[in-house]
């Protein structure tokens, strides 16, 4: 390898790990802003009390001492 | 809404998968239930990635609700009849179960770290049982295409009702079964039946060849219709909007995602109507996904034969060829069309 090439060789193994360092680095704040939603969702939905969230068995302790049917909704995290 | 006890599932970790068996590739499912976990109805229903009204509507889930309450007021007079409206026990009873996710994951979403992460979604549950299949040798039509929509027997429902039938198709099973347009489908199979999900549930559970029998409501009378299923009768469903595609892709085209060719497009490229033409509309880039890409295939490349298939059939024809005639790590012979000129490679299976 000539020491032109190398250096280009170099020159794009920084230029790669750059970009996939910003992948890295974008993919986890995606994941975060995700995981934001996830948790906001949790404290939204807990706040309004006119849900249980997830707590199936807490759901049908409540039907069978209210004498109530039970609706379960099953939707993706956010 | 305020007569039911709500509960929104957010997670598939241990999900009691004998309870609850819907269409895993649903962004949205409910389920009505009496506290003895017997199952009034179901509702959710989708047929493609872009629009649900077609499918579902406020209005229809509201019927839905209103049916639940009805058959709960009445509750248990129905019982034997909503026994089965809950499917035969699951292979695996919760996720976690399932080989390709047995200790991936906790019982309990990680609300400290990363969340999304630690979540079973419900179409990883779809994957998990196609791999177990086709791990153990034991792929079936039923696995390959789940909770088929009832357009591919000839029926199409208002989605503004319960289960309301908008038309029937000319020549199908349901019109050679006398089910007519505007019939209001009250019974499949003696069970009660609140929404289209409640209908796709019934045809998910038969064992074709099996004629299903059904009570529609037809000028407020009572009508009895029936519906032949033979062998094969899954197979036009379409499962390309479905979120499990995406890892058929995997499996099948080495990432690669296709389209059936539009008239104009067939004329341009000289392929008659008869003939295979898939284009590449997209070609995945990384991991497991990029197996296409590094095999050389392109974007805009026109499949015309795959594997020796050579007729026009769809993407769900190829993935369905796949999971049923090929292992994984086989490779498969593929022609394409690019620029007019024929190029040949070979595909990896995964």
């Amino acid at each position: 390898m000539t020491a032109l090439s190398s250096r280009s060789f170099r020159s794009r193994c920084v230029a790669l790990s750059a970009i996939v360092g910003l992948a890295f680095s974008l993919s986890i704040q995606a994941a975060e802003d995700r995981d934001t939603k996830v948790r906001n969702d949790k404290s939204k939905v807990e706040a309004g009390g006119n849900w249980i969230y997830n707590d199936f068995q807490k759901a049908l302790d409540q039907g069978r001492r209210e004498g109530k049917p039970i609706l379960v909704t099953l939707r993706c995290i956010p | 809404m305020d007569q039911f006890v709500r509960v929104r599932l957010i997670q598939c970790n241990s999900l009691d998968l004998d309870l609850f068996q819907f269409d895993y590739d649903l962004t949205f499912a409910a389920f009505f239930l009496n506290a003895d976990r017997t199952i009034y109805g179901r509702f959710g229903t989708r047929s493609s990635d872009t629009d649900a009204s077609k499918d579902i509507s406020i209005t229809g889930f509201k019927k839905a609700m209103e049916g639940a309450l009805e058959l709960h007021k009445h509750f248990p007079t129905h019982r034997d009849v909503l026994q089965a409206k809950t499917g035969a026990p699951a292979k695996f009873k919760i996720a976690q179960d399932f080989p390709s996710l047995t200790g991936k994951y906790s019982p309990f979403l990680d609300y400290k770290g990363q969340v999304s992460r630690s979540c079973i979604h419900c179409h990883m549950l779809g994957e998990a049982a196609r791999k177990d299949a086709r791990g153990t040798g034991s792929m079936t039509d039923k696995t390959i295409y789940p909770w088929p929509m009832p357009n591919i027997v000839g029926l199409t429902f208002d989605p503004q009702e319960r289960a309301t039938i908008k038309a029937v198709a000319p020549g199908s099973p349901a019109a050679a079964g006398g089910f007519r347009s505007g019939d209001e489908l009250i019974r499949f199979e003696k069970q009660p039946m609140l929404s289209i999900a409640d209908v796709q549930w019934v045809l998910h559970q038969s064992n074709p060849p099996q004629t299903l029998r059904a009570t529609v409501l037809r000028n407020q009378e009572e009508h009895s219709v029936s519906l032949q299923l033979s062998k094969g009768w899954r197979h036009p469903s379409d499962l390309s909007w479905r979120t499990t595609s995406w890892d058929l892709r995997r499996v099948a085209t080495g990432g690669l995602l296709l389209k059936s060719l539009t008239e104009p497009q067939r004329s341009a490229a000289g392929i008659q109507q008869e003939q295979l033409g898939l284009r590449v509309e997209h070609v995945g880039q990384y991991g497991a996904h990029a197996v296409a890409k590094k095999a050389g295939f392109r974007k805009n490349d026109i499949i015309i034969s795959f594997d020796g298939i050579k007729s026009n059939v769809r993407e769900t024809e190829l993935f369905a060829h796949v999971l049923r005639n090929r292992p994984s790590g086989s490779n498969v012979p593929v022609t394409v069309l690019r620029g007019g000129e024929r190029k040949h490679f070979r595909l990896k299976i995964q």
